[in-house]
């Protein structure tokens, strides 16, 4: 009973109600207290590499998730590659080289153990279960089993397709998308700068760790025009690949 | 057949799982059948780590419900647990000895239950990477000689490289689960909204809508429509500013 009966709703309500528009349809929150931990997320793998955020806890796991997104590192790309499970203790004792970037960043966002697990089909990787927590120390052995029966369960969620899948994939109205204005900003950069949209993208990254913004602010920024990539590499004081602010 | 084309048919039936549409199980039932005749053993099993890294049996030479249970006992225990955990073979383990079977006793007297009397466990390995464990029994207490465990150990390898082959091809074809394909399909669309907002001076939204109904005025899926705009390839005069 308790944190077991507790992930068993947290199971039971991951598929979601008819009439709710979300991809995963339990409450991220009350999976993190199931599971004794103090943030979660949900990120799917796409053909860039890269984990679309798709499920987590508001804060530092959303934060977190963002990073490894922007950064290009970190325990939920190194699960997604070899898909197998990262369980890192003591984010503190990882050597500097395993993630450069990232690790001074997790550690200044109060990050101090992460466990990710593969969303897995056979030996395929489709996502990434991420558990984090302030304080380090490994995860109990009862919390990794649940954690093994929570990846599996959003496995198969996954693979089997719903409405809301549907609905997502032709953006109607109501299926929100966590990166949607980093998508379409990578598409207007793509275009003020005359490049690829995956350089656009690599460029909406690198500005935003620069400047120690989210990248979901910055996309804000520039589908809002706050801010151009038009005049990029011409005025004299803006380092290459970056962007400058906008009228 | 020889011993020797024993072998070599181990190893071309493993060089025909390059090739699609082979069945894993199959073949590893087949292998099972092969080291039973080729090490003139009782039973063999192929354990396979899941991505938690548990063992699983995948196939063995019989279904005895005694065998079977053998193998499920080594979910924690069992010289496949350590054979799976060093990388390296624990041969002519004595099934009678508390010395040789001190990191497994309940699984030991099981195994001696089932009328077991030796076991060996082989690691499936290729670099680093451990996949599983060949698992032998024998009712005789009786030693493998070095070249049944060369033998062995060939086998083990030839298992591996077939479910190495089949993963590769596996990931390839499920590449796609549901999720991933909305995903990808999304992802296009907001690009392409980006694009089009870019070329017209306009809101997202709006380039959204003269998308949409382009699709739906030429009844085509938005996202080929959006792939398009995106290539280059879409005749972009077409679309309606509202």
């Amino acid at each position: 009973m308790g944190a077991n009966s507790d992930l068993a709703a947290v199971l039971e309500s991951l598929h979601p109600a008819a009439g709710d528009t979300s991809l995963i349809g339990a409450d991220p929150r009350l999976c993190a207290q199931a599971l004794r931990v103090d943030g979660i997320a949900v990120s799917v793998t796409t053909d860039s590499g890269l984990g679309e955020l798709l499920w987590s806890t508001e804060g530092t796991s959303t934060r977190l998730e963002d990073l490894q997104y922007e950064l290009g590192q970190g325990p939920g790309h190194e699960t997604a590659l070899y898909c197998a499970p990262v369980l890192v203790p003591d984010l503190a004792r990882v050597p500097t080289g395993r993630w450069p970037a990232l690790l001074p960043e997790a550690a200044a966002l109060g990050v101090g153990a992460v466990f990710c697990f593969p969303l897995s089909v056979g030996s395929a990787c489709l996502g990434t279960l991420t558990l984090q927590q302030t304080a380090p120390g490994p995860l109990p052995d009862a919390t990794v089993t649940d954690a093994w029966l929570l990846a599996n369960a959003l496995a198969a969620l996954i693979v089997e397709g719903s409405p809301q899948q549907s609905a997502f994939a032709v953006a109607t109205e109501g299926s929100d998308f966590y990166r949607a204005a980093v998508h379409q900003a990578s598409g207007m950069i793509s275009v003020q700068a005359d490049i690829s949209l995956a350089q656009a993208l690599l460029r909406l990254r690198t500005h935003a760790f620069r400047h120690g913004r989210s990248l979901t602010e910055v996309a804000q920024d520039v589908v809002s025009r706050r801010l151009s990539f038009r005049d990029d590499e011409k005025g004299p004081d803006i380092p290459a690949g970056e962007g400058t602010e906008g009228p | 057949m020889t011993r020797e084309e024993h072998l070599l048919a181990a190893m071309v039936e493993a060089v025909d799982t390059l090739v699609d549409n082979f069945d894993l199980i199959d073949f590893l039932h087949q292998l099972c059948d092969r080291c039973n005749k080729l090490l003139d053993v009782s039973a063999v099993g192929v354990l396979l780590a899941d991505p938690g890294g548990k063992l699983q049996l995948i196939a063995a030479s019989d279904e005895h419900t005694r065998l079977l249970e053998l193998f499920a006992l080594q979910i924690d225990q069992g010289p496949c647990v350590e054979c799976r955990r060093s990388g390296t073979a624990r041969l002519n383990i004595s099934l009678d000895s508390p010395v040789a079977t001190a990191g497994f006793p309940r699984f030991a007297q099981r195994a001696r239950q089932a009328g077991f009397a030796t076991t060996h466990a082989l690691p499936m390995r290729l670099r680093q990477q451990v996949v599983g464990a060949l698992n032998l029994f024998d009712t005789r207490a009786q030693h493998l000689s070095e070249s049944d465990a060369r033998v062995a150990q060939a086998l083990a390898d030839v298992a591996t490289i077939a479910i190495l082959q089949h993963r590769t091809i596996v990931h390839g074809n499920i590449e796609r689960a549901q999720l991933q394909s909305a995903l990808s399909s999304r992802i296009v669309i907001e690009q392409a909204k980006g694009i089009l907002a870019e070329r017209w001076h306009t809101h997202p939204d709006e380039a959204f809508d003269a998308l949409r109904r382009h699709a739906r005025a030429q009844q085509r899926a938005l996202t080929a429509v959006c792939r398009e705009l995106i290539d280059g390839t879409l005749d972009t005069s077409a679309l309606q500013r509202s």
